[in-house]
C-alpha cells in the first residue's frame, strides 16, 4: 500500500500495479476527515477478540467514517509476522505492543511518537499507573496509551495450609514469614513443596524479589546490568535457597512438570502468579474452591512488577489522524469500562471494579492494591537478547552447579556486552 | 538372476545409440523446458532469499532491514562461539543416531508389504497415524512417558527397583531420549516412500528368486534391498539433511517454547538451526544468524556431496 | 513382493511384532482422542489420567470458535493445489534430470538440491515480502504458490525414474516418440507409486503446515485449519481438549485419503509386464 509499495510495484512490473490497490490504496492522510477509512488493528489474544471488536464498533458509532478491522494473530506467530510486516512497511495501522518489544520498535522508527497528539488533545496521562506510562516512553517521547495491566501475587492453596495448620498469608507478611510457611508446608517425601522457584518467568519471580531486595535488573539509563549488584543477587538467592532447602522442586522436576501444573495438582502450596491466572484458576476443578491470592511478601521493601499491553500506531500508517483517534478512544474511560467487564484489568484508574467483582471468590483487590508499590518492567532496546542470557547463565545457579553470585556476575558481564551493542 | 552382478550406473547406459547433433540439441531444449517451471519457482521463492542471506551474512543486519557491511566479522565470531561448537556437536550426534530410522523403516516396510498377511491394511494405517497426530499431542505423550516423577517409563523401572532419571532434563539422557522421539516421528513418512519404492520392483524378480529356492528373508536381501537402493539413497540424503536442520523436536520437547533454555540439559540439546532461529527471530542478531545458516548450508552441501560420491558403491539403478 | 511366511509360528511372530509396533505408533493419536473428550482441568492433571471422559461438547465448541467451513475449504484448496501442482511440475523436472541429456545438468540439479538443504525458517520473512510486494497477502494464491515448487519432489521422483527399467522407453523412442510423449504416456504410468507417495507427502505437509498460513494470511476466513487452530493456543493458557478435538476433526480427511490411497502402494506397476 501507499508510497513504498507503489515503488516496489514499479520495480516488479505490471502484475503488481493491479494488485497494489487491493492492499489498501488509500489517499494520504492530509485529506482525512470526511473519507471512509478502515483501520487494521492487530492483537494476539483470541479470548479478547470479541471485546476488541465490540470496542471497534463503539468507536465507529462515534466516528462513522472509520471502521476497525480486528486482526488476530495468535501469540505463537504474532511477533514474527509483525516483524515481517514492519520490515516491508506494511505493519497494521494500530497494534498491541508489550514491554520487552517496545523499545525495539520505537528505536527503529516502526511506531509513531504520539507526543504532539497527546499535548494537542490534552490527554491526561495521570489516569494510568506511572510505571506503565514510563514503560512506553522512549527518548522522552510517549509512543502509546496503556490498554491493560497486570501485577503479581502469591496464589496459595488453602487446603494445604489447613492440613499443616499454617495460617494464611497476612497482607503485610515478609520474606521470613514466607520462608517459614514454605518450610512448614514442604513435604518432599510426598512430592509436596512450599513453593516452586520457577526459572522461566522473571516477571512473576526474579524481577519481583530483586526489587524487593533493593536491587535492580538494569540501570535507569538502560546502559548497565544490575546483576552484579549484591542486593540483586540477594533477590536471586531467595529462590536458589528455596531449591537448596527442598522447599521448592529442583529444576529438573520443574522442567518435566511446569510449576503451574504442579500447583493445579496440589503439589505446590504457594504459586507466584499474575492477575491473568484468575480465569484459569476459576475454571480449574481443583483450584476453583481451594485457592486464594495474597500480596507478595515484603523484603527490604514491598514491590511487584507491573506490566501491561499498550496500543501503538504504525509509523507508516496512511491514516495517522484516524489511528490516533482510535488509540485515544481505546485509552478512554468508556473503552476501559467495556474492557473491564470481559477482559484483563483495564489500565485506566478507577475502572477496575468490574474486574474485581467478576470473581468474588478470590481477593482480587490484592492485585489493584499492589499498583501503589508497583515497579516497572525492566526493558531496553533489545530486551530479548539479555532475556536469553538471563536463562543461559542463571540455569547454572538454579541447578546448583554454580554459586548464585558467580552465575549472576557472569550474567552481568554478558548482559553489559549486549547492552553496549544496542 | 543377474542382480548380484552390479548393474551399470545411469550414465554408462544410454550409450547404445549415438544421436545426431540436432537430436541432441532438441533433447537439451526439452530438458530445459521440463525443468523450467520448477526451476523458475525455486529461483524466485527460494534461491533468491538464500543469495540475499548470503550477502547479509557479511553485514550487521537490522531487525527491520537496513544493514552495514562488516566483512568477515560474523564468521570470525562464529568460529569462536562456544555455543555454536556445542550446537554443532549436538546436531551431528542427532544426525548419526537418527540414521537408525532408515533400516527400521525398511524392515517395517518389508513386513507391511507381506502379501496375504491378514490385517495388513490396518497395520499400515496405524503406522501412518503419527504423521497426522497433532504435534502438541505427540509432545504431551512423550513428555509424560519421560517424566521423572510420574512417567510411565520410570514407573515400570521402579517395579524392578530402578530409580529412573528425569529423561529429558538430565544431560546424560536427554539427547538419546529425543532421538527416539525423532525416529518414531519419521517412521511414517519413510514408510510411505519405501512402500512406494517396493512397488516399483518388478515382481518377476521375486518369482525368479522363488524358483531359485529363496525364502522371504533371502528374497529381502537379494531382491528387495538392492532394488530399493535408489529409494534408500533418497531417504538417506533427505534424512541427513533433515537431521542437520533439526529444530521443532527440541523446541516442543525440551520445555515450553521460550523456556527450552531453562532445561538443565539444554547445552546437550541445542541445535544449529535453533541457534539460527533465536538469533534471527528472538535476539535480533540477524547478520550473525545469516552467517550461522550459511555455515550450516556449507556443511550440509559437503555431507550431501559426500553421500553422492558414496552412492556408486551401493546404489543400483535400473 | 515377498510371500507371507507359511509356517504358523512365524506368522504369529510377525503379528506380535506388528501389533507391538502399531501400539507404539497409535498411542499419541489415542491420547489425542482421549484428551479431546476431557475437560481442561482433566486434561492438565498431574499425573495424567488415561481414563476417557465424555465431553463431546468440545467438538461442538470447535465450530463456535473457528469458521470451520471456510478454513476447511481453504485447507482443501491449498492442499489440492500444492499436491497437483507439485506432482506435475516435479515429475517433469525429475524426468528431465533422470533421462534427458543437456549441458549443465549436474550443476542445475545441484542448485535444485541446495534449496532442500536450507533450513526452511530462513524463507519466512523473504517470502512474506515477495507476497507483500505481489499484493498477495491474505489470499489463496499466497497459500498455494510458494508450495508448488519443491526440490524434495524433484529429487524423490528423479530417484524413482532412475530406478525404472529403460526397455519400454527405448521401444517408444524407436517408434519415434518424443520426450513429451515418453514422459506422459510411459514414465508417468510407470512411476505411479512414486507419484502417489509424493502426493500423499505433499498433502500431509500442506495439511499440517501451520506457520506459513499464519504469517501470510490474517483474516480467519482466509486461514487454514491447522493455522486457525493455533488461535486456541494462548499466551498463558491453552484449551487442550478443544484444540485436540479440532485437530482430530481436521485430520480425519487425511486419514480417509490415506486409507483409500494405500491400495495404490500395493498395486504398483509390478504387474505391467516389464521384463526384468
Amino acid at each position: 500500500m501507499r508510497k513504498s509499495a507503489r515503488l516496489g510495484a514499479a520495480v516488479f512490473g505490471v502484475v503488481l500495479a493491479v494488485s497494489a490497490c487491493s492492499a489498501g490504496g488509500d489517499e494520504p492522510a492530509a485529506t482525512a476527515g470526511q473519507e471512509k477509512v478502515t483501520l487494521s488493528y492487530a492483537m494476539w489474544d483470541n479470548n479478547q477478540k470479541p471485546v476488541m471488536e465490540e470496542l471497534g464498533k463503539a468507536f465507529t458509532a462515534a466516528h462513522p467514517n472509520i471502521t476497525v478491522n480486528v486482526q488476530l494473530t495468535p501469540w505463537e506467530g504474532y511477533w514474527t509476522k509483525l516483524k515481517a510486516a514492519a520490515t516491508g512497511g506494511a505493519a497494521p495501522d494500530v497494534f498491541w505492543m508489550n514491554g520487552p518489544n517496545f523499545q525495539l520498535y520505537a528505536s527503529n522508527g516502526v511506531i509513531r511518537p504520539l507526543e504532539e497528539e497527546i499535548t494537542k488533545d490534552k490527554v491526561d496521562l495521570s489516569v494510568y499507573p506511572k510505571p506503565l506510562i514510563d514503560l512506553y516512553t522512549f527518548d522522552g517521547k510517549h509512543f502509546g496509551l496503556p490498554k491493560d495491566m497486570d501485577t503479581i501475587g502469591v496464589w496459595y492453596n488453602k487446603s494445604l495450609f489447613d492440613a499443616k495448620k499454617v495460617p494464611y498469608p497476612a497482607d503485610d507478611w515478609t520474606w521470613s514469614d514466607f520462608n517459614e510457611a514454605a518450610a512448614k508446608l514442604s513435604d518432599p517425601a510426598k512430592g509436596v513443596y512450599g513453593t516452586a522457584a520457577q526459572l522461566t518467568s522473571f516477571q512473576e519471580y526474579q524481577y519481583n524479589t530483586i526489587d524487593q531486595a533493593g536491587g535492580f535488573v538494569i540501570s535507569p539509563d538502560g546502559k548497565k546490568s544490575g546483576y552484579d549488584n549484591p542486593q540483586t543477587i540477594e533477590g536471586l538467592r531467595f529462590w536458589t535457597d528455596l531449591i537448596k532447602n527442598k522447599q521448592s522442586p529442583d529444576l529438573k522436576t520443574m522442567t518435566d512438570t511446569f510449576p503451574l501444573q504442579l500447583f493445579e495438582a496440589g503439589k505446590i502450596a504457594m504459586y507466584w502468579g499474575g492477575s491473568w491466572n484468575v480465569s484459569e484458576f476459576a475454571k480449574n476443578d481443583y483450584t476453583k474452591d481451594k485457592v486464594d491470592v495474597a500480596p507478595l511478601p515484603k523484603g527490604q521493601k514491598q514491590a511487584t512488577i507491573i506490566h501491561g499491553v499498550a496500543n501503538v500506531v504504525s509509523a507508516k500508517t496512511g491514516h495517522p489522524a484516524q489511528a490516533w483517534e482510535f488509540v485515544k478512544f481505546l485509552g478512554s474511560k468508556q473503552a476501559a469500562d467495556i474492557l473491564g467487564k470481559k477482559g484483563p484489568i483495564p489500565a485506566y484508574n478507577g475502572t477496575q471494579s468490574a474486574w474485581v467483582a467478576a470473581h468474588p471468590e478470590f481477593k482480587l483487590q490484592t492485585f489493584l492494591d499492589a499498583v501503589a508499590y508497583a515497579a516497572p518492567f525492566p526493558v531496553s532496546k533489545n530486551t530479548a537478547a539479555w532475556n536469553e542470557a538471563e536463562l543461559t547463565y542463571l540455569t547454572k545457579a538454579w541447578t546448583g552447579e554454580e554459586p548464585v553470585e558467580k552465575a549472576a556476575a557472569e550474567l552481568a558481564t554478558a548482559m553489559n556486552a549486549l547492552l553496549a551493542k544496542e | 538372476m543377474t542382480l548380484t552382478t552390479r548393474r551399470s550406473v545411469t550414465k554408462a547406459a544410454p550409450a547404445r545409440h549415438r544421436p545426431r547433433r540436432k537430436d541432441r540439441a532438441v533433447e537439451a531444449l526439452w530438458g530445459y523446458a521440463f525443468i523450467a517451471p520448477v526451476g523458475l519457482g525455486l529461483a524466485v521463492f527460494y534461491l533468491w532469499p538464500v543469495l540475499q542471506t548470503a550477502y547479509f551474512s557479511f553485514t550487521e543486519w537490522g531487525a527491520f532491514g537496513g544493514h552495514t557491511w562488516t566483512g568477515l566479522e560474523n564468521y570470525l565470531r562464529l568460529a569462536v562461539d562456544p555455543e555454536m561448537g556445542r550446537a554443532l556437536v549436538n546436531t551431528l550426534t542427532y544426525t548419526v543416531l537418527g540414521l537408525l530410522a532408515i533400516p527400521l523403516a525398511i524392515v517395517f516396510a518389508a513386513l507391511l508389504n507381506t502379501k496375504g498377511l491378514r490385517g495388513v491394511g490396518v497395520y499400515r494405517t496405524m503406522f501412518f497415524l503419527p504423521v497426522v497426530t497433532m504435534p502438541v499431542a505427540i509432545a504431551m505423550v512423550w513428555r509424560w512417558l519421560y517424566n521423572g516423577d510420574y512417567g510411565l517409563i520410570n514407573q515400570v523401572l521402579s517395579l524392578v527397583g530402578i530409580d529412573g532419571p528425569n529423561w529429558i532434563a538430565d544431560p546424560a539422557t536427554a539427547l538419546p531420549a529425543l532421538v527416539v522421539v525423532g525416529i518414531w516421528s519419521s517412521v511414517g513418512y519413510n514408510l510411505i516412500i519405501f512402500l512406494a519404492g517396493m512397488q516399483a520392483i518388478p515382481k518377476e524378480y521375486y518369482e525368479a528368486a522363488a524358483i531359485d529356492g529363496a525364502g522371504p528373508v533371502r528374497q529381502f536381501f537379494k531382491v528387495t534391498l538392492p532394488l530399493l537402493s535408489p529409494t534408500a539413497f533418497f531417504v538417506s540424503v533427505v534424512s541427513v539433511i533433515g537431521s542437520l536442520q533439526l529444530f521443532d523436536l527440541v523446541y516442543v520437547m525440551s520445555g515450553s517454547g521460550s523456556s527450552a533454555r531453562s532445561n538443565p540439559a539444554f547445552p546437550r540439546l541445542e541445535t544449529v538451526v535453533q541457534l539460527f532461529y533465536e538469533r534471527a527471530f528472538v535476539t535480533n542478531d540477524r547478520g550473525y544468524a545469516a552467517a550461522i545458516v550459511m555455515a550450516l548450508l556449507m556443511l550440509i552441501i559437503a555431507l550431501t556431496a559426500f553421500q553422492f560420491r558414496l552412492q556408486r558403491r551401493w546404489v543400483h539403478y535400473g | 513382493m515377498a510371500e507371507a511366511p507359511t509356517t504358523g509360528g512365524r506368522r504369529l511372530g510377525l503379528h506380535a511384532v506388528l501389533v507391538a509396533a502399531s501400539l507404539a505408533m497409535v498411542a499419541p493419536f489415542a491420547w489425542q482422542i482421549i484428551t479431546s473428550l476431557k475437560t481442561l482441568s482433566e486434561a492438565t492433571k498431574v499425573p495424567p489420567s488415561v481414563l476417557p471422559s465424555g465431553h463431546w461438547e468440545n467438538y461442538g465448541e470447535v465450530f463456535g470458535l473457528l469458521p470451520f467451513g471456510d478454513q476447511f475449504l481453504n485447507t482443501v484448496l491449498m492442499a489440492a493445489g500444492r499436491t497437483v501442482g507439485q506432482v506435475l511440475l516435479c515429475s517433469m523436472a525429475a524426468y528431465a534430470f533422470a533421462r534427458l541429456r543437456f549441458p549443465g545438468k549436474r550443476l542445475l540439479f545441484g542448485l535444485f538440491l541446495s534449496v532442500l538443504m536450507v533450513p526452511p525458517q530462513l524463507f519466512i520473512i523473504p517470502q512474506y515480502q515477495i507476497m507483500s510486494s505481489l499484493g498477495w497477502l491474505n489470499s489463496l494464491q499466497a497459500l498455494i504458490v510458494p508450495g508448488l515448487f519443491s526440490a524434495f519432489g524433484v529429487f524423490l521422483l528423479r530417484q524413482f525414474f532412475l530406478g525404472l527399467p529403460r526397455e519400454l522407453e527405448e521401444a517408444a523412442r524407436l517408434d519415434g516418440a518424443g520426450p513429451l510423449r515418453i514422459y506422459w504416456s510411459i514414465m508417468l504410468p510407470l512411476a505411479r507409486p512414486g507419484l502417489v507417495a509424493l502426493g500423499v507427502l505433499v498433502l500431509l505437509w500442506s495439511w499440517n503446515d501451520l506457520f506459513w498460513p499464519l504469517v501470510v494470511n490474517t483474516d480467519p476466513e482466509q486461514m487454514t485449519l491447522s493455522a486457525g487452530l493455533t488461535a486456541l493456543q494462548g499466551q498463558f493458557q491453552t484449551n487442550y481438549p478443544v484444540l485436540m478435538a479440532g485437530s482430530l476433526l481436521a485430520s480425519l480427511p487425511v486419514i480417509a485419503v490415506f486409507v483409500f490411497l494405500q491400495r495404490q502402494f500395493i498395486q504398483g506397476i509390478a504387474h505391467t509386464g516389464i521384463k526384468g
